[in-house]
């Protein structure tokens, strides 16, 4: 009886970390929120969007707060979300560089997109690689104020 | 005045003007071809990569795209229904590239470039050329789909405000049965007030 009780307790704790272990492992190694982040450690989306947002040119106050990442294919489809948390409109703009398996460049610098964002509001962007060998992006911004 | 002293303070009024000419300095310089461009609000360079590159995107995934191995589209007209001059052929071209560089998909010669196709054949099929590695009559293949659209512009003014609103619609027709297998729209709106 007591055996048996144990035997089912055992069961009951391997089941659970069989479940919790799935559910940490949904990710696959070199991914975070779907987007692939290679060596980086990224352990929020903090972390992702620093390790895939860069500045260039004049700076811009609006900031990047969220990316996801899912394979359409066997490109890569990102969505973005901006934020504006001042009391103005705000005009930048942004584009995406896309990088493959080498860390070289795998397209063509892209053309800057304009974009404007009301105050105290969020946009997301989004995307979809250009060919199959870019495997990394970064999202560049600028302000066009 | 005499006619020696109008001489000379006429001489002396065209080297100040020949002098104030050559002190207008001209500066050229080569600039980014991706930034954003904004001088006037007619369509500009800006519109026509964002167009392009919003297209071709948008079409590398849809199902069609995606799902088959290399179809061959031909590109049609994009008519012009705006109120301004827009070489629409480079919208098209600029797509084609893109979608071309990707690898994704081929496109048969379009009705534009027929003629310079025939022609070529016609003139490997004559006896200056060797038969064996003349191209031969009758190998063209055909599209698969046809790529057409519109592009439209609304455009208003008041007083010192000038809003102009541009729409550009690709469709993507399946020749064999005529059904639309992709469709999508770009929009932009730009605003120009003077003061």
């Amino acid at each position: 009886m007591n055996r048996n009780l144990n035997i089912a307790a055992a069961a009951a704790v391997l089941l659970l970390a069989a479940g919790c272990a799935a559910k940490k492992g949904f990710e696959q190694p070199g991914f975070a929120f779907g987007c692939p982040i290679g060596e980086a450690k990224v352990s929020s989306m903090d972390d992702l969007v620093r390790t895939k947002v860069v500045s260039e040119g004049r700076r811009t106050t609006i900031q990047a707060t969220e990316m996801r990442c899912s394979k359409a294919g066997e490109l890569l489809k990102i969505d973005a979300n901006l934020n504006n948390d001042s009391r103005s409109v705000k005009r930048l703009a942004y584009k995406f560089r896309w990088i493959d398996r080498e860390g070289m460049r795998a397209w063509d610098e892209e053309p800057w997109k304009p974009l404007m964002l009301y105050e105290n509001s969020n946009l997301v962007i989004n995307t979809v690689s250009p060919t199959s060998k870019a495997v990394d992006f970064r999202l560049i911004l600028r302000s066009e104020e | 005045m005499s006619a020696a002293r109008y001489r000379l303070s006429l001489a002396a009024s065209l080297a100040a003007v020949a002098l104030a000419a050559g002190c207008a300095k001209e500066q050229t310089r080569y600039g980014d071809a991706r930034a954003v461009e904004t001088l006037t609000n007619q369509f500009g360079s800006t519109d026509l990569q964002l167009m392009a590159e919003s297209m071709a995107r948008s079409m590398l995934h849809a199902p069609v795209i995606a799902s088959s191995n290399l179809p061959i589209l031909t590109v049609q007209e994009v008519r012009n229904k705006t109120s301004e001059y827009i070489d629409t052929r480079a919208i098209t071209d600029s797509i084609r590239a893109e979608l071309q560089k990707g690898g994704r998909v081929r496109f048969a010669v379009d009705a534009a470039g027929m003629t310079q196709q025939t022609e070529e054949l016609k003139r490997q099929q004559s006896e200056l050329y060797a038969k064996e590695q003349a191209a031969e009559m009758g190998r063209m293949v055909g599209a698969q789909y046809r790529l057409e659209g519109n592009i439209i512009s609304i455009v208003k003014q008041v007083k010192e405000t000038k809003d102009v609103y541009y729409k550009l619609n690709l469709q993507l027709w399946n020749i064999r049965n005529g059904l639309l297998e992709w469709s999508d729209e770009k929009e932009i709106r730009k605003t120009t007030t003077r003061g």
